[in-house]
């Protein structure tokens, strides 16, 4: 059992360095982690209500393609544009059950919270063989037991819930796999892939790869 | 027979840190959310409500960061020096239509805010030069105009640093509050 606990306390070494390694303007970071609520609606984001744009408790997040391209940007004085950045909401699990607790089989899902989630290309990708002009898309997903349709959309700047079909652009096929994991926060992120890229879709211990082409 | 349990309990130990590895490649949650504020106010909301047909005229994003008890302005943002008017990547607004800020015309399109605040007045500056951290990349040359607005004092503190537009007579403000300090950015329509 030594070893399992030595296995243990390395893995949660790397988590620590990982999460430490996020940019702070202020360089205070020992925020005080909030213990889990035994609902999402007993969650409070903060104390005091703000008197003019109350904090989300399921914050707004984005993701680069390049990975951390503004980082990068700042790092090098010629880099090129952007390929891809993914704005989304990141609900909590918060002990609910992902599927057909907070998502149903067969039912569009904004992938997020709130405000429906939206890509923006800044340059032409192909995805299963479709060219996908630059701009900005709006991506919504309906999960199925083994594989998720992914549905980018022309209907920009709008909440979630409601998808207007008749402004769908293309939708794609993509497997989804369970990896033992169990991810809190719902994550959306771009990793390196041979042909470009994927957009990595991942809750609770389901992750679902959408690739791109560049 | 205990070997054995040993070499089953470390591959288990093995792929539980590989599991949490592999996990720890993904985002963690920042302390300082980001935001989005649309004016009209809310408008993903009122679209889906098909209570607006137009485009919106401007949204802004930006990371919200917390004062957590300490003294933000002349402290955590010192006067005089460029900020990035959030944290982590800089304020991005973007404008559905053309608008008039400062007296200059700024064509429909996305653009880095940044201030210079002061203890009486911030200026705000419009930069064309997007998808950028923080104030390392800011290049004047790329401004589209710096305008000055005086500092308002509020009677209540604001944890998170907050944005919001409010309707004005020549058009929309857009109003950042943080600490007991407020200033507003008027946008000409």
């Amino acid at each position: 059992m030594k070893g399992y606990f030595k296995q243990l306390a390395f893995a949660f070494i790397g988590t620590i360095a990982f999460a430490c390694n996020q940019d702070d303007q202020s360089g205070a970071s020992k925020t005080l982690q909030p213990r889990l609520p035994d609902s999402i609606t007993s969650q409070k984001a903060e104390p005091e209500p703000n008197m003019f744009a109350s904090v989300d408790v399921s914050p707004m997040d984005m993701s680069y393609f390049p990975v951390d391209y503004p980082k990068l940007k700042m790092a090098n004085i010629k880099v090129a544009p952007p390929v891809a950045r993914v704005i989304y909401s990141r609900p909590q699990l918060a002990r609910r059950p992902l599927f057909n607790g907070i998502i149903k089989y067969g039912e569009p899902w904004r992938l997020g919270a709130n405000e429906a989630s939206e890509i923006q290309f800044y340059q032409p990708v192909r995805i299963q063989g479709k060219k996908i002009n630059p701009g900005r898309y709006t991506i919504y997903g309906i999960p199925q037991p083994e594989t998720w349709t992914i549905v980018l959309n022309s209907n920009v700047d709008t909440w979630g819930l409601k998808q207007d079909t008749t402004r769908d652009v293309a939708r794609f096929e993509i497997p989804v796999v369970t990896n033992g994991a169990s991810l809190e926060y719902f994550t959306m992120v771009f990793e390196k892939a041979e042909n470009g890229a994927n957009l990595v879709i991942a809750w609770a211990d389901v992750v679902a790869r959408l690739p791109l082409e560049f | 027979m205990t070997l054995k349990k040993n070499i089953l309990s470390l591959t288990a130990g093995l792929f539980v840190s590989i599991a949490l590895l592999a996990q720890a490649q993904l985002p963690g949650m920042d302390k300082s959310p980001l935001d989005v504020c649309y004016y009209p106010l809310r408008y993903p909301n009122l679209k889906v409500q098909e209570t607006v047909k137009e485009p919106p005229v401007a949204r802004v994003l930006y990371s919200r960061p917390k004062k957590e008890g300490r003294p933000v302005f002349g402290g955590l943002v010192e006067y005089g020096k460029l900020w990035r008017l959030g944290a982590n990547e800089a304020t991005e607004i973007e404008f559905y239509r053309p608008v008039t800020i400062g007296g200059k015309k700024i064509p429909k399109g996305r653009y880095t805010l940044y201030a210079i605040v002061q203890e009486k007045d911030w200026t705000f500056i419009i930069n064309r030069e997007t998808d950028v951290w923080g104030t390392f990349k800011y290049d004047a040359a790329k401004d589209l105009v710096r305008v000055d607005a005086p500092v308002e004092q509020l009677n209540e503190p604001v944890e998170f640093l907050a944005m919001t537009f409010e309707k004005s007579d020549s058009g929309i403000d857009l109003v950042v509050a943080w600490e007991q300090t407020k200033v507003a950015l008027p946008i000409a329509l």
